[in-house]
């Protein structure tokens, strides 16, 4: 009887410990996301282009059917490992994560898009390791910091005003969407598309107020023939 | 941590777990890195030595940024990895 009970606390104490793994997968998850940003150094040819065209939609509608298939439980959960306690009746981030890449790899310049992707890759997890190690309250400046700096980067050819007032708004969009977590929308998808949004506003409006566009970040690469 | 925080998990998934871990490592650590380094060559060969550097300069930052943070993740996920691995072996 005893040997049973110190088995069942020895198999409770070992699936406890699969936490740490789990915790650790989601970031490295996360942080691998930014490989994305390869969309962009991909030649400017046409059976590329026609390549970046479907690509990235069909990897989402894969990450979809999959999730859809999982909600119906057709597929268990037990294979989407890393997967959250609030996930298990709801759509998994990596698929609000994956819809909010597409949307700004489609949709926005690369001056918008980059910067955002990185808030939700390498911020996104920064935030969350500092928020599991020293508490919630203390996410916000270094969240603001960490997101104003990819902004900063992205926009450093533009206009110095122009680059303060987007680092500023990109930084705190981004930060507030991370930190006001709903139920029903992920802020994986919040930490893009806040930002991406209000700046986007700003770039739409750039010719009244008298500044012109920045140039490209990321270059495509030119074909060795 | 909030209940609904923690991950999903019960013991008839521990093998998948190591399994799906092991399939997708390489996927998930070598590719930022790869882009990374492909991000800062871009730089050095267009920018650094074509004379036009500060065009590239945000190639330079952001290679340099894929590559730090997804470095300082995949420390701690190959330990833990390592770790998980060695328990399963164990049993």
């Amino acid at each position: 009887m005893l040997k049973v009970a110190d088995k069942i606390k020895n198999t409770k104490k070992r699936i406890n410990s699969l936490d740490f793994d789990a915790h650790w997968y989601r970031r490295v998850f996360h942080a691998f996301g930014a490989s994305f940003l390869y969309y962009y150094m991909l030649p400017d040819v046409s059976w590329v282009n026609i390549l970046k065209f479907y690509i990235p939609p069909i990897i989402v509608v894969f990450a979809i059917t999959l999730e859809a298939l999982r909600l119906k439980g057709l597929i268990s959960s037990d294979h989407f490992f890393g997967l959250r306690f609030y996930e298990k009746k709801r759509v998994g981030s990596y698929v609000f994560f994956a819809v909010a890449i597409l949307i700004l790899l489609r949709f926005f310049p690369q001056q918008i898009a980059i910067p955002c992707i990185l808030c939700a890759c390498l911020a996104d997890p920064i935030i969350g390791e500092i928020r599991k190690r020293y508490g919630a309250r203390y996410v916000y400046l270094p969240g603001f910091f960490i997101c104003m700096l990819f902004f900063l980067i992205s926009w450093y050819k533009a206009d110095i005003r122009l680059m303060i007032i987007v680092s500023i708004i990109g930084g705190f969009s981004a930060t507030f969407a991370e930190t006001k977590k709903l139920w029903w929308l992920d802020d994986d998808f919040m930490i893009q598309m806040v930002p991406a949004v209000l700046i986007l506003i700003i770039w739409i409006s750039l010719p009244y107020f008298g500044f012109s566009y920045p140039d490209l970040i990321i270059y495509p690469a030119e074909m060795p023939w | 941590m909030n209940n609904e925080m923690e991950y999903v998990k019960n013991q008839s998934n521990y093998n998948k777990i190591v399994r799906t871990e092991l399939l997708l490592m390489p996927i998930l650590v070598i590719i930022p890195l790869i882009v990374g380094s492909l991000l800062i060559y871009d730089w050095y060969v267009r920018g650094l030595l074509k004379g036009s550097s500060l065009d590239y300069f945000g190639e330079l930052l952001l290679g340099i940024i894929i590559l730090f943070v997804n470095i300082l993740f995949d420390i701690p996920f190959l330990k833990s990895l390592k770790e998980l691995s060695k328990k399963k072996f164990e049993e």
